[in-house]
């Protein structure tokens, strides 16, 4: 047994990983991976690898009862598949899809489906393909990033870059903050036997909000949650440290994305 | 197509990332392949007061506090290193000595290394937690330093490399860094200090060597700790396990026991039935009779002898083999005492040591001749033997040196001696010590490290000294440790948690104030308290009044406890850890730190407390109408002993409000006793005695005062249970799976077949046990009109036949078990008494949250109490800290006794001779070679032995060594169906010249407390002699 955060981080202040509390694991990404496609990335935080891919946009399939009802912009569908061998584990899945991976899809597609501008391409699909090849935890996190680059690829036009990162906290996180002691511990991108041990908070952040249909008009450079979703057990005291900290990373991430996405266009 | 490989050029920082591969196996045999990736850096501080680097890189945590520097700039040194140094210890140095490092006396400015806290989590995960709270404690200075993330200290196992020789060299390495850098950083900072040294301390020896080559200083323990001042002391704390392997081997000596199975084959075997799992009990009156519960059969299983115990002590979960029905035999009806039978047993291994001695051979022998006999007793029972240990339950040994073991008494020579343990169950340890001469007469602690196959008794290590026998502080250490009583005083972040007035705080005047949200204002009931005298820790008062409508408000009002205690914070786990408070004869060792208990919390009298209370209104018959739960404020208005209400009570002057108040609930509290008693509720014994500390001039012994039953007693007893069976059911309302509440099972018939059949033979009693109201019928109906204590002597007996009772969370039982035997009552939890048991405190929260009381912050948390796992550990803490408490607290007792019968006989003996005090006793068991006597006066228990029988026609007392000869001369007649045993002079067997003692018969006995030799020494064995 390896040791875990809960005992040595109070002791160390250093995680399993040798990271500081507000450090990334290594990024790396790229773009136009798959030329099949209308746009590609691969990208990893840390052991955690991504490959995505988005066809679109295309005609919706005929017969299809979404498609009358995509009749005021695109429809955003997007399909999880995590590999057999990207867990610990071998899975050998009998088609379909597990829990976990048709709870990612069902977030990423409200997500895009609100970020996007659709109403560009109304009666169409945009079909977005992910393939998890390593989970090491911050899955949600690392499929956002990754499909914001397929997006941006594909020439999708969207307002901002949709950047996304976790946040845990480390120490007793179920019972409400002590007044008197007011040090926490809060952790920046957690990998997965981090996600295991403490409470996880994705955070997801993009520069604006869409000029839809609603028309509205923002400034320029503001901020604004667009993900957040956790699963665990956390006193709400604690939830907006995790949250500043979660939008520190997000900012971070834009910013490596942002060159991955200059890089690339200038070779 | 591109390559999607990790590209690590265009990245700067990717060149620092590394991975860790590790493969392990999940416990369904599953093989699994773990890569984590390591971040590798340059700012892990070394943590050296001399360091002039390492502060300005150290980096702040979330909240901008960079950690204190750990190791001293000034380090203590040796006479090898007068420079000082720091110790690199590796995990086998830590796993053989970590006795060695938590001592006071040495090992300061230790640099513990990840790689070795990993190691050695995975070898022993109780030393890794010793080892954690030494680097949580800032006196002795463990640095835990994170080689493998530091990049000139990180390695990586090389192709052919043992993980052992890797580890192993990573902590070579840390050593070699750390010196270069402190040399650095020492230069930079100009100022003329001296380095100190780095030593790794390890006990491999190719490690030695290597470092060696490599200009690293490195020692074994033993070598370290040679060069400490008195080492011979420190020396004797090493683990002796290795040590011991390593001669062996060399030697191949003689195996005693059979080898174990292997794991599969006991795994297999559990699941197949052919095996069994239980926990490895020893009689108390024989110490080669062990027996083992299991879930297959009713009864226990007997193991007999050394053989098949084969290296089991009692406590340990074992597994066992059924033996064949020709070996089955019955359960002792012979005292054997370990001292007795191997007294001259030499200490170091001798090739001619057997397992069994003839003698131990010879005491059995005897046993199986009454394999045969007819009645129950006498029936062969099924035998098992040892073949595999689940799991040691060693724990720390109080104990003293075995005299009569120690070679020479001067020489600094190391040699083996025998520990005798307090505890008689468990045989003696061999321990290596340099220090015999000065351990010889101490109260010492000692560890079993091993138990191999080729030795006779198990090895262990001195550990430390608590004082000579007999003295007061020894002694009370000695029972607190061997009870596994917390007693080191309340540490800082605990007092942090009281309220900062300290003893001044109040109950808020203004009734706006949030200590006021949701509590009930009682302050101008007549409210009153009945304790023991000289209560501090008050936790419960009551009250009653006339309602207008002709009924009755009763109310109980507990210490509001959980006010003060909140979920989850260091007072909270240290409590919950404690359990209870223990009451020993001049000591408390309070849950909760002596302000509250005493003081915030005790409903003291005069002064407004909050307490959480119970109300009920109820007829003039004691029919309960409604029930009511509040927090509240309450002021006492006085607070009584037993026997000054009772006075009170009974002086028909008083006709105030508040005396009148209690005549109302004790007629209530006689109703209510005489409905559980006709719910078929028991009355049981227990064989108490209170010590009342009295002056110090006084005879000690008056002291000594069996417990009184007052009415004002029961008053309050009914009245508790009446309030914890009305909380348990309004919590299993509102929590059905996670009310902490109490249960007694229902002890299985068999349990008492053998009170039965003695009633029966001896007295033509019946027990009837089919139900608890039919028990307690027949339990009055057992009475001695010539024998007035024969009755409770049943009752003891009979509670030993019962299960103990034991907290539970509702969710693990069915309803229908959570009866409770005793009290007959269908529900039952602890809800009065908060100060000292932390279940009743977990009841207030939960009863608190079943009432919706919201708390003064808006929102009261039941966190920790709403989970079920971590409830169900809690409740096996607690249920195994009220036991030991209640050992402890008898022991504590027993002691005492025994003192105060030492002191008297001293006087005794300053004016003449000491002949001990004549009382009167009950025969509790018949055995082939004595008898167990109960002493109502003491509540003590003696074993009396041949020797201890005084035949007509001899003069009273003899010495103890004088009557041990006699023993010699003595035969007996033992009826194991009659319960009868008759002494008798050897070729004297004339009726006139012997002895006849028949269970529950009344004898007359001589008390007195000697000096004993074997393993009771320094508790004074109190000495029955029975003189007719």
């Amino acid at each position: 047994m390896p040791l875990d955060t809960s005992t040595t981080y109070p002791l160390t202040k250093l995680r399993l990983d040798g990271r500081r509390w507000n450090e990334l694991r290594l990024i790396q990404a790229q773009i136009s991976t798959n030329p099949a496609s209308s746009g590609s990335s691969y990208l990893s935080m840390g052991n955690t690898s991504i490959m995505c891919s988005v066809h679109g946009p295309a005609e919706g399939r005929r017969g299809d009862a979404s498609g009358t009802a995509g009749g005021a912009g695109a429809i955003v569908e997007v399909d999880v598949n995590v590999a057999g061998f990207a867990g610990v584990d071998r899975k050998r899945r009998a088609g379909g899809s597990d829990k976990q991976s048709s709870r990612i899809a069902t977030t990423l597609r409200s997500a895009f489906q609100s970020h996007l501008h659709t109403y560009l391409y109304p009666h169409s699909t945009i079909s977005i393909h992910v393939s998890v090849l390593s989970a090491d935890g911050s899955l949600l996190a690392a499929a956002i990033n990754a499909c914001t680059l397929a997006l941006v690829d594909a020439g999708i036009p969207m307002p901002g870059l949709l950047t996304s990162c976790t946040a845990g906290m480390s120490g007793s996180a179920s019972t409400p903050r002590d007044p008197r002691n007011d040090e926490l511990d809060p952790l920046l991108d957690l990998s997965l036997p981090e996600e295991q041990e403490l409470p996880v908070l994705t955070v997801g952040t993009t520069t604006c909000v869409p000029v839809g249909e609603n028309n509205m008009d923002e400034e320029e450079g503001e901020m604004k949650v667009a993900v957040l979703t956790m699963d665990s057990k956390l006193h709400c005291t604690y939830l907006d440290t995790m949250l500043a900290v979660g939008i520190d990373g997000c900012n971070q991430i834009r910013e490596l994305l942002e060159g991955v996405i200059k890089g690339s266009s200038r070779a | 197509m591109k390559s999607l490989r990790r590209d690590t050029s265009s990245n700067p920082q990717a060149a620092n990332v590394t991975s860790k591969v590790f493969v392990r196996s999940t416990k369904s045999g599953k093989v699994q392949k773990i890569v984590r990736e390591l971040y590798l850096r340059q700012d892990i501080p070394c943590s050296s007061k001399l360091c002039a680097l390492c502060p300005s890189v150290a980096p702040a945590d979330a909240n901008g506090n960079i950690a204190p520097f750990v190791l001293s700039d000034r380090p203590a040194g040796t006479k090898a290193f007068p420079r000082g140094h720091y110790l690199v210890p590796d995990t086998n140095a830590l796993l053989n000595g970590m006795d060695l490092f938590e001592h006071t006396g040495a090992f300061y400015d230790v640099i513990i290394l990840q790689t070795v806290l990993e190691e050695l989590r995975n070898q022993s995960l109780p030393l890794y937690n010793r080892l954690l709270s030494l680097i949580k404690t800032d006196e002795k200075r463990f640095y835990l330093f994170f080689n493998e993330f530091r990049l000139e200290t990180h390695v990586r196992r090389g192709p052919e490399e043992s993980i052992n020789d890797r580890n192993d060299r990573a902590v070579r390495s840390v050593a070699s860094w750390y010196e270069d850098h402190l040399r650095v950083s020492v230069k930079m900072s100009k100022k003329e200090k001296s380095l100190p040294a780095m030593v790794v301390i390890t006990d491999d020896k190719d490690s030695i060597r290597k470092a060696k080559a490599e200009n690293v200083t490195a020692l074994s323990l033993a070598d370290y700790v040679a060069g400490l001042e008195d080492s011979e002391k420190l020396l004797d704390m090493m683990s002796e396990a290795r040590e011991a392997r390593d001669t062996k081997g060399a030697a191949q000596g003689e195996l005693f026991y059979p080898e174990y199975y292997s794991m599969s084959k006991l795994m297999t075997g559990l699941r197949a039935g052919n095996l069994h799992q239980g926990v490895f009990n020893v009689s108390p009156y024989n110490y080669l009779e062990g027996s083992i519960k299991v879930p297959a059969f009713d009864k226990a299983l007997l193991i007999l002898g050394r053989d098949n115990s084969n290296r089991a002590i009692a406590g340990d979960v074992v597994v066992i083999e059924l033996l064949p029905k020709d070996q089955w035999k019955s359960p002792s009806t012979k005292i054997v005492e370990e001292e007795a039978v191997t007294k001259n047993d030499n200490p170091d291994t001798d090739e001619t040591e057997a397992v069994v001695t003839d003698r131990e051979r010879k005491a059995l022998q005897e046993e199986v001749k009454q394999a045969h006999g007819k009645n129950s007793e006498g029936k062969p029972q099924p035998t098992a033997k040892v073949v595999g240990v689940i799991k040691r339950n060693w724990r720390q040994y109080v104990g003293h040196v075995d005299s009569n073991s120690t070679a020479s008494l001067s020489g600094r020579r190391q040699q083996t001696v025998f520990v005798l343990p307090m505890e008689k169950r468990v045989p003696k340890i061999r321990v290596r010590t340099r220090q015999a001469s000065d351990l010889i007469g101490q109260r010492i602690l000692v560890t079993i490290d091993s138990w191999d196959r080729d030795s006779r008794y198990p090895t262990g290590h001195y550990v430390r000294s608590l004082g000579e026998l007999e003295t007061k502080g020894a002694e009370t250490e000695a029972l607190l440790l061997e009870y596994d009583v917390q007693y080191k005083p309340f540490p800082k972040s605990v007092l942090d948690c009281l309220p900062a007035e300290g003893h001044d705080w109040k109950v808020p005047v203004s009734k706006e104030d949030k200590g006021w949200i949701g509590r009930r204002d009682l302050r101008d009931l007549l409210i009153c308290s009945i304790d023991p005298p000289g209560c501090q820790d008050i936790d419960d008062a009551l009250h009653a009044r006339p309602l207008p409508n002709g009924n009755f408000e009763v109310g109980v009002h507990i210490a509001d406890v959980s006010h003060f205690v909140k979920p989850n914070n260091a007072m909270d786990l240290e409590a919950s850890v404690r359990g209870t408070t223990v009451y020993l004869v001049d000591k408390r060792i309070d849950m909760l730190p002596h302000l509250l208990g005493t003081d915030l919390c005790s409903l003291k009298p005069y002064v407004e407390r909050y307490a959480f209370s119970v109300l009920w209104e109820v007829t003039p018959n004691a029919e309960i109408v409604s029930s009511n739960f509040t927090k509240s404020v309450i002021r006492s208005r006085e607070a009584f002993s037993y026997e000054q209400a009772q006075l009170r009570i009974d002086d028909p002057s008083q006709t105030d409000e508040l005396t009148e108040s209690m005549r109302n609930l004790l007629r209530f509290s006689k109703i209510l006793r005489q409905k559980r008693y006709d719910a078929g509720a028991l009355n049981l014994a227990s064989p108490e005695v209170r010590i009342e500390a009295g002056d110090e001039a006084g005879d000690p012994l008056t002291d000594v005062k069996t417990k009184a039953m007052l009415e004002t007693n029961s008053l309050v007893e009914e009245f508790m249970l009446l309030a914890n069976i009305t909380v348990a059911t309004k919590v299993y309302d509102s929590f059905s799976q996670t009310a902490l509440l109490r249960r007694h099972a229902t002890p299985p018939p068999q349990n008492f077949e053998d009170l039965i059949n003695q009633l029966s033979k001896k007295r033509g009693m019946e027990l009837d046990v089919s139900s608890s109201g039919a028990l307690a019928n027949s339990l009055d109906r057992c009475v001695d009109p010539e024998n007035p204590f024969f009755n409770t002597l049943v009752r003891i007996l009979a509670t030993r036949c019962m299960t103990s009772a034991e907290y539970f969370c509702a969710g693990a039982h069915a309803e229908s078990e959570f009866r409770h035997y005793g009290l007959a009552s269908p529900i039952y939890t602890h809800f009065t008494s908060p100060i000292r048991r932390y279940a009743d405190l977990l009841v207030h929260r939960q009863l608190a949250s079943a009432i919706g009381y919201e708390g003064e912050d808006g929102h009261a948390v039941i966190e920790g109490v709403s989970t079920r796992g971590k409830l169900e550990d809690i409740c096996r803490n607690i249920n195994f800290r009220h036991r030991n408490a209640q050992f402890a607290g008898r022991a504590s007792i027993e002691y005492y006794v025994g003192q105060a019968l030492k002191a008297r006989g001293e006087k005794m003996a300053a004016g003449g001779t000491d002949t001990g005090i004549d009382e009167e006793g009950y025969v509790m068991r018949v055995f082939e070679n004595g008898v167990v006597v109960f002493v109502p006066r003491f509540g003590i228990e003696g074993v009396v032995r041949l020797e201890d029988f005084v035949l007509p026609g001899e003069s009273g007392v003899y010495s103890v060594t004088e009557r041990r000869e006699l023993a010699v001369h003595r035969t007996t007649d033992f009826d194991s169906e009659e319960y009868t045993l008759r002494v008798s002079e050897k070729n004297h067997a004339e009726k006139d010249r012997s002895v006849q003692v028949e269970l529950f018969q009344r004898v007359k006995v001589n008390v007195s407390s000697v000096k004993e030799e074997g393993r009771g020494a320094g508790k004074r064995r109190v000495r029955v002699l029975i003189t007719g």
